[in-house]
C-alpha cells in the first residue's frame, strides 16, 4: 500500500501533469455544460409546440369550420422524438437532426426530411460536449500521464535501482500503470457524477453502460502505451510514436474510412425520393380524376364508399392526389431507404475495428442520437401520418364541421423506443483490440 | 545580415534534412494521403456533380412536360434548386457535407434547403473529413514540426551552434536561414499537391462554379505559402528557444493541439451557446403573426385586402370584381406573395444575423489562429463556406419568387377575371409554351467580389501573421543563446 501512495505522489509530482488533469476535468465540465444547453433546447422547444399546437387548432377551426377539407391542408401535428437526458452526454447526429416535426396530412415524402433551423459552421465544428472530451482528449491525457514511465527511470539511472529493489519489472511497471488507471477512473467517475447532476439524470443501464465503456476505451489506451513503451525506446521517440498513433487512430484513419462510404455510397435516390413524390402528386391535376381515385380505393378499400366525385374541385380528389404522392415515390423511396441501411451497415462495420469510432456510434446509440434512432423517428412519423390520415379522410370526405370534432385530443405525440443493449456487441471490439495490444507486447514484455 | 549566409544555412538545413530516411519514410506516407484525398475529393465532386445535374435536368424535363394549365398549378408545381457544388470542392470541401443540396421552390412557402450528406451519416463523419486541404492545414503543420523541432536545439546540444556563432555567423543570419529552408522543404509537400489541385481543374474544373476560377487558385496558391512560412519560422522560433529538442516538440505538440482542436472548437460551441438559434416554430410562427398583421391573403375578411378591393375597383370605376380587366384573384396573389416575402426575408435575415454571429468569434480569432486563418481564407475561395451557403439560398429564393410572380401575372393576363377562385380544369387554362419560356433555375457560385469581401478578415490576418513572425525571427536573434 505504501508503494501505490509513493508512485502515486510521484505522479501527480510533475506540474504538466496538474495541469493536463485541471485541463481535461475544465473541458470536461464545458462539455456537459454545453450538453446540457442543448437537451433544454430541444425541451424548451418542446414546451413550446404544445403550447403552440393548441392555438393553432383553434384559430384553423374557427376560421375554416365550414370547409374541413381546407382545414387540413393548412392543419400542422406535432409529433416528437423525445431526447433522453443523456443526449447531454452525446449529442450525436441530433443536432443536425429535427427532434420535433409538425406535419400536415398531405403527401409524407415532402415534409419527410425537412430540416430545422442550422448554422452549418456548427455542424462542421462538431459538438464539444462529454463524449467528444473522452474520445479525442482523454487519450491524449494518457499518452502525457504514461509516455515516460520507463524511460524517465533509464535516463535518469534509476531503472538499475528499480532492477535491484522490486522482484520483478514488470510488476513494478504495471504497478506505476495501475497507479495512473486509477487516478483516470478518478476522473472519469468525477466527470460522471457532475454530468448526473447537471443533467438529472436517472440511474440507468445506458448510463451504466456509457460509464463502462469509457472505462473500457480508457483501457484500450494504457494497453496502446504499454505497447509502445514496452520497446523501451527514448522519451522522444515515444512521445513521438504515440502522437503518431493518436492522429492515425483518431483523425486520419476515421477521415479516410468517411471518404471511403461517401464516395462508395452515394445518395441520388434521396433526390429521386423528392421528385418523385412532387410528380406523383402534382400530375394528378392533369390525368383523370377517375383513375386516381381508383388507386386511391386500391390502398384503401374501406373508403369505397364514398364513390367516385369526379366534377369540379373536390376535396376526395385532391386528398387521393396527395396520398398518390407517397403511393408513386414508394419505389424510390424503398431505394433510398435501401442504401441509407448499406451504409450504416458498412458503417458500423469499419467502427467495430477501430475503438474511438465504435465508442461514438456506441455513445449515440445509447443516447439516443444515433442515425438508425432518427430513421425509426422519420418512419414512426410515417405511422403518426398515417394514422392521422385514417381519422381524418372520413371526416373530410363526409365534410363535417370542424366543430364537431373534438381537437383537444391532438396533443403533440412523443417518439418512444426501446434501446436493445447486446453486451457482447458493445464490449467485444474494444476489448478484443485491447487484447491485440496486449498480446503484441509479450515479446517486449519477455526481454525485461 | 548578410544573404549569403542566410542562404548556406538554408541549403545546409535542406541538405541535412533530405539526406534522412525518416524524412523519406513521412514523405512516402503524406504522398500516399495525397493521392487517396485526392482520388476520393475528385471522385465525390464528380458523382456528386453528376448527380445534382442529372436531377436538375430531371426536375426540369417535368415542369417542362405540363399541359396547359392554370398557372396556380404551375406555381405549386414549383421547381428544384440544386446547389451545383463548386470546382474547387475537390481540393477543400469545407462545409460541403453540411449544406443541403436542393430546395423544393414554390409560391407561398420558402421550404428548407434538404438532403445534406451529413442527415445521411451515421456519427462517423464527425470525426473529420479527409480533404487536400485537410492534409496542408492539420497534417503538414504536424509533419514540419517533427521536421523541424531539433534543427537548433540539437545544435546547441552538440556545440555546433557556438562554434558558428564564433565564426562570424550572427543568430538573425541562422533564423532566417533555417526557417527558409524548412520553408524550401515544406513546398516539396504543397507543391504536388497545388499540381494536382491544378491539373484536376484544368481537366475537369468548371469554371462557371468558381467566378474566376484562376485568381482563386492563385489566391488559395499565395495564402498556404504564407502559412507554410509561419509555420516554419515558428518551428525553427521554438527550437531555438527551448532549453532542449524535447522541450521544442512538446511545445509545438501544445501548440497544433491548442490551435487546430481545441480553440476552433471552443470558439464555434462558445458562439452557439451565446447566440442561441430559435427554434424552427417560434421562427415561423413569427412571420405567421406578422403576415396576419400586414394581411392575409387567405382570410377573406382580411381588412388590408378588403380595402386593397375597395381602391382598385374605385380606380377601374366598376362594382365587381369579375368586371376588372384582369383576373382579379391572381392580382391578391401577387400582392399576397410581396408582403409574404417581404416578411419573411426580414426574418430570415435576423436568422443568418445570428449565424454570423455565431460564426464571427470563429471568424475573428484567425488573428490569434493562423489555423483558422487559412482555413477560412481556404474554404471561401473554394466557395464552400458559410457564405456561399446563404448565397445559394438567396439566389433559389430570389428565383421562387420571380416564379410565383411570373405564374400571378400570367394569371392576372390570360386567366378571365370572372374565374373568382380555384385553378381546377381544363377551361381556365395557359398555353404551355409558357413554361418553357421560364427559365430554369441555374446555380452560378457567388462572385469574386463577395468572396474577397466575406475572405477580408482572414487574409488580413494572414499577412500580418506573416510580418509577425518576421519580426519575432528579428527579435528573438538578440535572445538566443548560444549554450
Amino acid at each position: 500500500m505504501r508503494l501505490y501512495k509513493l508512485y502515486f505522489q510521484q505522479c501527480i509530482r510533475s506540474k504538466e501533469v496538474w495541469l493536463s488533469l485541471l485541463l481535461i476535468i475544465i473541458l470536461g465540465i464545458l462539455g456537459i455544460y454545453i450538453g446540457a444547453k442543448h437537451v433544454n433546447r430541444h425541451q424548451a422547444a418542446i414546451d413550446e409546440v404544445k403550447l403552440y399546437q393548441e392555438q393553432h387548432l383553434k384559430r384553423q377551426v374557427s376560421l375554416h369550420n365550414e370547409d374541413i377539407g381546407l382545414l387540413l391542408y393548412y392543419a400542422k401535428f406535432a409529433y416528437i422524438n423525445t431526447l433522453s437526458p443523456l443526449a447531454g452526454i452525446a449529442i450525436g447526429q441530433s443536432d443536425i437532426n429535427p427532434t420535433v416535426k409538425r406535419i400536415t396530412i398531405k403527401t409524407f415524402e415532402g415534409q419527410k426530411y425537412d430540416t430545422d433551423l442550422l448554422n452549418p459552421m456548427n455542424s462542421q465544428s462538431g459538438n464539444l460536449d462529454l463524449s467528444f472530451v473522452i474520445i479525442y482528449l482523454f487519450p491524449l491525457l494518457i499518452i502525457v500521464l504514461t509516455f515516460n514511465l520507463i524511460s524517465e527511470e533509464t535516463e535518469s539511472g534509476t531503472w538499475r535501482l528499480v532492477a535491484v529493489q522490486s522482484k520483478s519489472k514488470l510488476t513494478f511497471i504495471i504497478t506505476k500503470l495501475l497507479v495512473r488507471m486509477l487516478l483516470f477512473l478518478g476522473v472519469v467517475v468525477f466527470l460522471f457524477l457532475i454530468a448526473t447532476v447537471k443533467l438529472k439524470l436517472a440511474f440507468s443501464l445506458e448510463l451504466l453502460w456509457m460509464f463502462g465503456m469509457s472505462v473500457l476505451y480508457m483501457f484500450f489506451w494504457f494497453t496502446i502505451t504499454f505497447f509502445v513503451i514496452s520497446f523501451r525506446k527514448s522519451t522522444g521517440f515515444i512521445a513521438l510514436a504515440l502522437l503518431a498513433i493518436w492522429l492515425v487512430i483518431i483523425i486520419l484513419l476515421p477521415a479516410g474510412i468517411n471518404a471511403y462510404i461517401t464516395s462508395k455510397y452515394p445518395i441520388p435516390e434521396a433526390l429521386s425520393t423528392a421528385i418523385a413524390q412532387r410528380d406523383g402528386y402534382h400530375v394528378k391535376w392533369d390525368t383523370d380524376k377517375r383513375a386516381t381515385i381508383t388507386k386511391f380505393y386500391d390502398h384503401y378499400p374501406q373508403f369505397k364508399e364514398y364513390g367516385y366525385p369526379t366534377e369540379g374541385f373536390n376535396w376526395l380528389w385532391y386528398y387521393a392526389m396527395q396520398q398518390m404522392g407517397d403511393d408513386d415515390s414508394k419505389g424510390e423511396k424503398e431505394a433510398l431507404n435501401d442504401k441509407i441501411k448499406q451504409r450504416e451497415k458498412t458503417s458500423k462495420f469499419m467502427a467495430s475495428i477501430l475503438p474511438n469510432m465504435h465508442l461514438q456510434l456506441a455513445f449515440n446509440y445509447l443516447a439516443g442520437t444515433s442515425m438508425s434512432r432518427q430513421m425509426n423517428y422519420l418512419n414512426a412519423t410515417g405511422k403518426f401520418h398515417e394514422k392521422l390520415r385514417l381519422f381524418f379522410y372520413p371526416k373530410i370526405f363526409e365534410n363535417h364541421k370542424a366543430e364537431m370534432i373534438d381537437w383537444a385530443q391532438f396533443k403533440p405525440e412523443h417518439f418512444r423506443t426501446d434501446i436493445n443493449i447486446k453486451p457482447s456487441r458493445l464490449v467485444l471490439p474494444t476489448l478484443l483490440a485491447s487484447l491485440l495490444m496486449v498480446l503484441l507486447s509479450i515479446p517486449n514484455v519477455r526481454k525485461f | 545580415m548578410k544573404w549569403n549566409n542566410v542562404k548556406i544555412f538554408a541549403f545546409n538545413f535542406w541538405h541535412t534534412i533530405t539526406k534522412l530516411k525518416a524524412f523519406y519514410i513521412l514523405y512516402a506516407i503524406f504522398i500516399l494521403l495525397t493521392a487517396y484525398s485526392a482520388v476520393s475529393g475528385i471522385q465525390n465532386y464528380n458523382t456528386q456533380k453528376n448527380i445534382r445535374l442529372e436531377h436538375q435536368l430531371k426536375a426540369r424535363q417535368s415542369w417542362e412536360a405540363n399541359p396547359d394549365k392554370h398557372p396556380h398549378r404551375m406555381a405549386h408545381f414549383g421547381t428544384f434548386a440544386f446547389r451545383v457544388n463548386p470546382s474547387l470542392a475537390m481540393f477543400d470541401s469545407g462545409l460541403e457535407s453540411y449544406m443541403g443540396n436542393t430546395v423544393f421552390l414554390e409560391a407561398h412557402r420558402q421550404n428548407s434547403v434538404n438532403f445534406s450528406e451529413a442527415v445521411f451519416s451515421t456519427g462517423m463523419l464527425r470525426f473529420g473529413e479527409l480533404s487536400l486541404a485537410l492534409l496542408l492545414q492539420l497534417v503538414l503543420p504536424l509533419m514540419l514540426f517533427f521536421i523541424g523541432f531539433s534543427t537548433i536545439s540539437a545544435d546547441r546540444e552538440n556545440g555546433t551552434l557556438r562554434m558558428l556563432i564564433s565564426q562570424g555567423a550572427t543568430f538573425k543570419e541562422l533564423l532566417f536561414g533555417k526557417s527558409i529552408g524548412l520553408f524550401a522543404v515544406s513546398l516539396l509537400f504543397l507543391v504536388p499537391i497545388l499540381l494536382v489541385v491544378l491539373l484536376a481543374l484544368i481537366v475537369i474544373g468548371d469554371e462557371s462554379m468558381n467566378d474566376l476560377l484562376w485568381l482563386r487558385f492563385i489566391i488559395i496558391a499565395l495564402s498556404y505559402l504564407t502559412f507554410l512560412f509561419v509555420i516554419s519560422s515558428i518551428t525553427v522560433l521554438m527550437s531555438a528557444k527551448s532549453s532542449a529538442s524535447k522541450n521544442a516538440l512538446l511545445r509545438l505538440l501544445g501548440i497544433w493541439l491548442l490551435l487546430v482542436v481545441l480553440l476552433p472548437k471552443s470558439t464555434q460551441s462558445i458562439g452557439n451557446y451565446w447566440f442561441p438559434i430559435p427554434s424552427k416554430l417560434s421562427f415561423q410562427s413569427e412571420i405567421e403573426k406578422e403576415v396576419i398583421q400586414k394581411g392575409d391573403s387567405h382570410n377573406p375578411d382580411d381588412p388590408h385586402y378588403n380595402s386593397l378591393r375597395d381602391s382598385v375597383l374605385k380606380v377601374h370605376n366598376v362594382s365587381e370584381i369579375t368586371d376588372l380587366p384582369f383576373n382579379y384573384a391572381g392580382f391578391v396573389m401577387r400582392e399576397g406573395e410581396k408582403i409574404t416575402s417581404q416578411v419573411y426575408r426580414e426574418h430570415y435575415e435576423g436568422l443568418i444575423g445570428i449565424y454570423n454571429n455565431q460564426n464571427n468569434l470563429t471568424k475573428y480569432s484567425s488573428f490569434i489562429n493562423p489555423f483558422t486563418a487559412i482555413k477560412y481564407i481556404s474554404m471561401t475561395m473554394s466557395n464552400t463556406d458559410f457564405a456561399s451557403y446563404t448565397d445559394f439560398q438567396d439566389k433559389a429564393d430570389a428565383y421562387r419568387y420571380q416564379l410565383a410572380q411570373t405564374m400571378n401575372e400570367l394569371q392576372m393576363e390570360y386567366i378571365s377575371p370572372k374565374k373568382k377562385s380555384g385553378s381546377e380544369g381544363k377551361t381556365h387554362v395557359v398555353d404551355h409554351e409558357h413554361w418553357k419560356e421560364f427559365q430554369d433555375f441555374e446555380h452560378h457560385s457567388m462572385s469574386f467580389q463577395d468572396t474577397i469581401k466575406e475572405a477580408l478578415p482572414a487574409l488580413l490576418s494572414m499577412f500580418i501573421w506573416m510580418l509577425i513572425s518576421i519580426s519575432l525571427l528579428i527579435v528573438n536573434a538578440k535572445k538566443v543563446r548560444a549554450i
